[in-house]
């Protein structure tokens, strides 16, 4: 029985959380995104020209998205490059950004979407989800919404959100599942799922993700505007 | 009923009202308008508009632009906008009077241009027109790269911003709206007009930029009275 969490936070209390953007001036876009011991960077650049030529749609726009980890970001050192693992989650950001964002609006055009993982305490695919839709909202592309993901989880008997990696590899079997929300218009764009868990303890998990996400989604929209805040005033 | 007032930033997503009328940078949902954008909101005639506060320049029919010969044909010229989108300048344009066998004659690859945007495509490809004012090739001459969605900035109310970079710089000063300005003068008024624009492109938003953008320009000509 998890009783309580090795931190000491509630079952529904997120690790402390900073954000930021603009933080790459020759990218188009940019924006960091930590949560406990995760941290994220995302960079984005477009709309420009579609390489290689055979990607290129006549009338939408495209995105490839590339997510790496950095060598230094976990203990035993991570391989450079791209992995098998790196490779799902660049193609599961770039099918949830591909909801978010309207590319109807720039054919024939690619966005690049840079992620990296600087520093990882589990939970990084949301976090460089999170990261790389406020990058987006900074480069200027047009969006529906943005998108706030959070991990869920089952440890034990216990839902919680935001698991750390220590949780993750709790030996009472703990379930992860990240999921990914547009929160103003209440849809999933990512919903993943590691380990066991029943149709109700699904449901309860998705709607503590729901709570969470909309926690970050004002911590999102209080950063891309802080750094306009004099525009405000006219 | 409407949720935002003039000049507010908003984020993508972010819902203006939940009945009125949307005008540009923003989507509607039934009656419901939402920000497509991360910008400022302009009420004007009962319609809200979003002004983006950065981006990238899409071709927009009647902009004038500033751009480089990328590639000569046969009859037309193609020219580079700095996006990725396709733009044509034909040869009737040129409006020589007389039959040129070799358009590289008139514009060859690398010169720049300044023209007017005739039509876009569906898929935004666009072609220039050069008919009227000062339309035509640029000479050689300085150029500066700003955020195309400054340029409002840039010009300020009525002129107001650009006409005084105009006056205290003594340059003569084209801008285009893809994000381009074209500048000649001195050395000293094209330093000065460079740090202006740059200070407008990093720093619009941090309140009273046309007084500090007059200062800076001051700088350059108290230092150009020292010279002498």
């Amino acid at each position: 029985m998890y009783e309580e969490r090795f931190d000491g936070r509630k079952f529904d209390e997120l690790r402390p959380i900073e954000l930021e953007t603009g933080i790459i001036p020759n990218a188009n876009g940019s924006a960091r995104f930590k949560i406990g011991g995760t941290e994220a960077i995302a960079a984005v650049y477009g709309p420009a020209e579609v390489k290689p030529k055979h990607l290129e749609r006549s009338d939408r726009g495209i995105i490839v998205c590339k997510y790496d980890m950095m060598p230094f970001s976990v203990p035993d050192r991570a391989k450079p490059g791209v992995d098998r693992r790196d490779m799902e989650i660049s193609l599961v950001i770039s099918n949830a950004l591909s909801r978010a964002i309207m590319l109807d609006e720039f054919p024939k055009s690619m966005i690049s979407v840079y992620v990296y993982i600087t520093q990882a305490d589990a939970g990084t695919r949301c976090a460089s989800l999170t990261a790389a839709s406020m990058a987006c909202a900074d480069a200027g592309l047009p969006m529906r919404d943005l998108i706030a993901a959070v991990a869920v989880g089952k440890i034990g008997d216990s839902i919680v959100a935001d698991l750390s990696k220590a949780e993750e590899d709790y030996e009472g079997g703990a379930t992860d599942i990240p999921i990914a929300f547009l929160p103003s218009k209440d849809e999933i764009v990512l919903l993943q799922l590691d380990g066991e868990v029943s149709k109700e303890e699904l449901k309860k998990a998705i709607e503590l993700g729901r709570k969470e996400a909309e926690k970050i989604y004002e911590l999102e929209k209080a950063a891309l505007k802080r750094r306009f805040m004099y525009e405000s005033k006219g | 009923m409407l949720f935002v007032k003039n000049y507010d930033v908003v984020t993508p997503g972010e819902m203006l009202a939940d009945e009125g009328i949307g005008g540009n940078g923003t989507y509607s949902e039934g009656k419901k308008v939402f920000s497509k954008f991360l910008g400022t909101v302009i009420l004007s005639n009962g319609q809200i508009n979003v002004n983006q506060l950065n981006g990238a320049y899409m071709p927009k029919e009647g902009d004038e632009i500033i751009g480089r010969i990328a590639a000569v044909e046969d009859t037309y010229w193609v020219v580079d906008l700095g996006n990725s989108y396709y733009c044509r300048l034909d040869a009737r344009e040129a409006n020589t009077g007389y039959r040129v066998e070799d358009l590289s004659e008139l514009m060859n690859v690398g010169d720049v241009v300044y023209a007017k945007i005739l039509r876009v495509g569906r898929d935004m490809s666009s072609s220039l027109g050069l008919r009227g004012g000062r339309f035509g090739k640029l000479p050689a001459n300085m150029l500066i790269k700003f955020n195309p969605m400054k340029i409002s900035r840039i010009i300020g109310k009525d002129g107001s911003m650009i006409n005084m970079i105009r006056e205290r710089s003594k340059c003569d000063i084209i801008l285009g709206k893809n994000g381009v300005a074209w500048v000649n003068g001195d050395k000293l008024g094209k330093e000065a007009v460079l740090s202006a624009i740059n200070m407008i492109d990093t720093d619009a938003y941090m309140g009273d930029i046309f007084e500090r953008v007059r200062e800076t320009l001051e700088k350059f000509s108290i230092n150009k009275d020292e010279a002498r």
